[in-house]
């Protein structure tokens, strides 16, 4: 540990008139490392397909149960964003047994809601429930993923939603921002387009939705997890019974990708605006690659944790900014990197030329042994919280599932997240986060940051 | 638990508890959560909570001091000053206790609300004493420069940017309906702060707020996790029990007038497109029976897609796409002590009437009170045992340590955490009645729209 110890000097003068040296207290250390291990998992496959992951865990009476299903805005066309999202939609309307107000006081009845999310790379049909609910609970996500009536009559109303749901969200400058690097770093790829034209929607018919459905769901893409406390038979038994007359469904697929690695620079006019929300970022490591454990332990140092040089800079010794943050973000067989800030507008350039000063000073400069461990301690205590509540052992086997890696990515990951260099460190930030490869977004008054880009030299 | 409560006055020096443990004799599915209850002789109210579920510890330190009642001439001032004990104490400088938590593989966090300001860590089980020694050196005293003060004054001014001034529905109805629906300044009062009062404190002003609130007799220290009791209680008393107590100023006068007149409001919003409404009558008074009748009503009116309101507004009208509400914006009905408003908001088209929105309101409250029945009432209690369950397991140990704080600082006694459910049972369709005539009535309620001028 640092020895963080120093000295200050307290004049005490009207007493003694003597010197005092006041020594600062060192932290204590703690005791010995408790062993962790990732909590076991039970799985299992049907005849059709699905797969089932079943894990223990906890002393809260309720158990977490999510169907996931390996389709979403990924599969949309060209002309078809969010036809995934009026799908899900349409798909939490209810079944041919029970409508939505009949669906919706069951499972209130089981102490929980029953949800549909729809993501780029997957749907989640998921919700929490009290533990003897659990095979019950089972039944009504098989119910309402196997069994969707799609009722016409909800299709206006949903469009509706969505098409406010539209205004609101480009109305935010945050996804203003991501809507541009999105487009630029996945030019021409679903993952691409974040967000439809009001057009698109209006034109979204039943057929078209019930088509989405026939093409991209089924057990061969799914994987059910429970986590929680529950009685395994009966919710193994449960699982059978319900999902057995599921249909096989489609392989998995997912388009191949090529994300644009591009210096550019995009400015989104926000007259006026008090704040400018910046993105810098690049495609970067998947998390299939050797270099994918260094990657994220190097990002933990560059601005993913509050104690990042890049935090510590923009926010803790500027006051530029509240929320500085740099992400990691995956998706099937590709991922992005990126920094994100919003900044006072008077400081926009300035907080561009400082983030590049701390990428290039970490390129340049390995951190220090001492540095370093912090972050890969830091990180580790991350991992243990990850697999610590029945949703993040749900998002972690997910993960595994999703990337296809095996178990021994989670068993192995806190001795390879200590096994990490300084010198790894900044080959890492050389290799794969150049600055001058960078998309740069900028959402703010256009006016402003010209003014600053004129008066600011090196930009 | 019924009868059984860990509360005692203890003598100066002398620490008794009784632990209250899961026994056999509890029903299939039930939770008891232990709940060891002392004070150390300076008056630090001390609360631990074993859990061995994960090899972590949540540690939380909660003051007694909210924003609602932070000095008149300087709003937000309480939520700035949280951000100060961050900055450096007598053994720590700036960035010295972030570094110090994160590279123990813990995670941190602080928040400002109606009437505590916490401060938390979770640590891996074996650093419990370094998180002990960090928030003890922290409430022995800080060490601020005007430099650090200037610092999170620009932190601070951005974070009220990009949550409020340039966000679409900024502050809506969050921060907006306390100050339209009360009457009294501590409550009606822009908890954020005006950035002209943010950029005109003191360091002064820091150092005065600390010595009157951030004393060990207006606070309490709650534990939970993986670790053992007597390591724990001796660290406690190793770290704490030498930071000198303080005589507390009295607590100015919170109450608000009963209110008799329906109140309606607009904002202009200059970066929304769509008008948005909130909802909001005044709660009853905490701990009330009606208090504990207007969480279930909320259950039943606004809580899951069977909801009244979920039904009416979303399913049947189609007016939104969802609606979102309930008791206390900033926490839940159990982590505040004074008035409060039971709120619902939603965002709807242009051509919508604001009105036939309230009128769904009136139809919704009006149905219940005609027809509330016993089941009504059980499936609400289910839905509510549900809802305490994930806030007591929530967020690895901080959602059972926000409501053991709590039950400690406000009511002195934490063990009420498992006397909940017994609350929400007594509760009759009777009651729910009583509750509706009183509180939800039409002159108790508040309105709030959002006029969207956006120019695109």
């Amino acid at each position: 540990m640092k020895n963080i110890t120093k000295y200050f000097l307290a004049i005490s003068c009207i007493l003694s008139g003597s010197l005092l040296f006041a020594q600062k207290q060192t932290p204590p250390e703690g005791g010995t490392p408790k062993d962790f291990l990732v909590p076991g998992k039970k799985t299992k496959a049907l005849t059709n397909g699905l797969k089932t992951a079943t894990v223990q865990y906890g002393d809260i009476p309720k158990v977490n149960i999510s169907l996931i299903i390996k389709t979403g805005n990924v599969h949309e066309g060209p002309n078809e964003t969010w036809l995934a999202d009026l799908t899900g939609e349409m798909i939490k309307q209810g079944t041919k047994k029970d409508n939505f107000q009949a669906l919706a006081q069951k499972v209130a009845a089981m102490g929980g809601d029953i949800n549909v999310n729809v993501g780029p790379d997957q749907v989640v049909v998921s919700g929490a429930v009290l533990s003897e609910f659990a095979p019950d609970f089972i039944k009504v996500i098989a119910d309402v993923i196997i069994n969707p009536a799609f009722p016409a009559n909800e299709l206006q109303r949903l469009k509706d939603d969505l098409k406010r749901q539209l205004t609101y969200q480009k109305s935010v400058p945050q996804t203003q921002a991501q809507e541009k690097f999105a487009q630029a770093i996945y030019k021409g790829h679903p993952y691409g387009t974040l967000f439809p034209t009001e057009q698109m929607i209006d034109g979204y018919t039943l057929p078209m939705v019930k088509g989405f459905y026939d093409k991209n769901f089924g057990a061969k893409r799914s994987v059910i997890y429970v986590v929680g406390k529950f009685d395994e038979a009966a919710v193994n038994a449960s699982i059978e019974k319900a999902f057995s007359k599921w249909k096989s469904g489609p392989d998995v697929f997912y388009p191949p990708v090529n994300p644009v690695t591009k210096l550019d620079t995009i400015i989104v006019d926000r007259k006026k605006a008090p704040q400018t929300t910046i993105i810098l970022g690049l495609p970067s490591v998947v998390p299939q690659s050797k270099d994918y454990v260094p990657y994220l332990i190097t990002n933990s140092v560059l601005g993913g944790s509050f104690g990042s040089r890049i935090t510590s800079n923009i926010r803790e010794n500027k006051g530029y900014t509240y929320s500085p943050r740099s992400v990691i973000q995956n998706r099937h067989n590709t991922s992005v990197w990126y920094e994100q800030a919003d900044v006072t507008s008077d400081n926009t350039i300035a907080a561009l030329h400082e983030i590049e000063k701390e990428i290039n000073r970490l390129q340049h400069e390995a951190p220090s042994k001492e540095e370093l461990q912090g972050f890969q301690n830091y990180e580790a205590g991350v991992f243990v919280l990850r697999n610590s509540s029945p949703a993040g052992i749900i998002g972690q086997l997910n993960f595994l599932d999703q990337n296809n890696l095996p178990d021994s990515y989670l068993a192995d990951l806190v001795k390879n997240m200590h096994s990490v260099t300084p010198e790894q460190v900044s080959d890492i930030a050389r290799k794969y986060l150049q600055y001058d490869k960078m998309t740069v977004v900028l959402v703010g008054d256009k006016e402003s940051i010209g003014k600053q880009v004129t008066t600011k030299k090196g930009f | 638990m019924i009868g059984k409560r860990s509360f005692l006055t203890i003598p100066v020096f002398l620490f008794f508890s009784i632990t209250t443990k899961a026994t056999n004799s509890e029903p299939p599915g039930s939770l008891n959560v232990p709940v060891v209850y002392y004070k150390l002789g300076n008056g630090l109210k001390v609360v631990l909570s074993q859990d061995k579920t994960a090899p972590t510890i949540a540690l939380g330190i909660y003051y007694n001091i909210g924003f609602r009642i932070e000095p008149k001439n300087r709003t937000g001032f309480a939520h700035l000053f949280e951000h100060m004990m961050f900055q450096g104490s007598q053994n720590l400088g700036k960035m010295e206790f972030v570094k110090l938590i994160q590279k123990n593989g813990g995670v941190f966090n602080g928040s400002t609300r109606f009437d505590f300001t916490n401060y938390f860590e979770i640590m891996p089980a074996h650093k419990l004493e370094t998180a002990l020694w960090g928030e003890a050196d922290r409430m022995k005293g800080l060490s601020i420069t005007q430099e650090n003060l200037t610092n999170q004054q620009g932190v601070v001014k951005n974070e009220v940017r990009v949550n409020v001034l340039n966000q679409p529905y900024g502050g809506f109805p969050w921060l907006d309906m306390p100050q339209y629906a009360n009457e009294n300044w501590y409550n009606a009062h822009n908890f954020y702060g005006d950035l002209a009062d943010l950029d005109s404190a003191k360091l002064e002003d820091v150092n005065s707020f600390f010595k009157t609130y951030y004393a060990p007799n207006n606070a309490v220290l709650v534990l939970t996790g993986d670790f053992e009791e007597k390591d724990a209680r001796k660290w406690i008393e190793q770290y704490f029990n030498a930071i000198p107590s303080s005589t507390l100023p009295q607590k100015p006068d919170i109450s608000e007038p009963r209110q008799e007149k329906e109140k309606k409001f607009t904002k202009e919003d200059k970066l929304a497109n769509k008008p948005a409404i909130a909802v909001a009558y005044k709660m009853p008074d905490k701990n009330t029976p009606e208090y504990f009748a207007m969480g279930l009503i909320d259950q039943m009116l606004l809580q899951g897609n069977d909801s009244r309101l979920y039904q009416s507004l979303v399913q049947e009208k189609g007016f939104t796409g969802n609606v979102g509400g309930g008791i206390n914006y900033l926490g839940d009905m159990f982590d505040y002590n004074g008035p409060m408003v039971w709120m619902a908001n939603l965002i709807y088209d242009n051509k919508v009437k604001p009105d036939s929105i309230v009128a769904e309101f009136d139809k919704a409250i009006n149905f219940l009170e005609n027809n509330v029945t016993q089941k009504n009432v059980d499936l609400a209690v289910i839905k509510m045992r549900s809802s305490i369950y994930d806030a007591i397991g929530g967020n690895f140990g901080i959602g059972k340590l926000n409501m053991l704080a709590s039950f400690a600082l406000f009511d002195d006694n934490p063990s009420k955490i498992n006397d909940l459910e017994n609350e929400f049972k007594k509760v009759t369709p009777e009651l729910i009645r009583k509750t509706i005539s009183e509180f939800l009535r039409s002159g108790n309620r508040t309105i709030l729209i959002i006029d969207p001028k956006a120019t695109k």
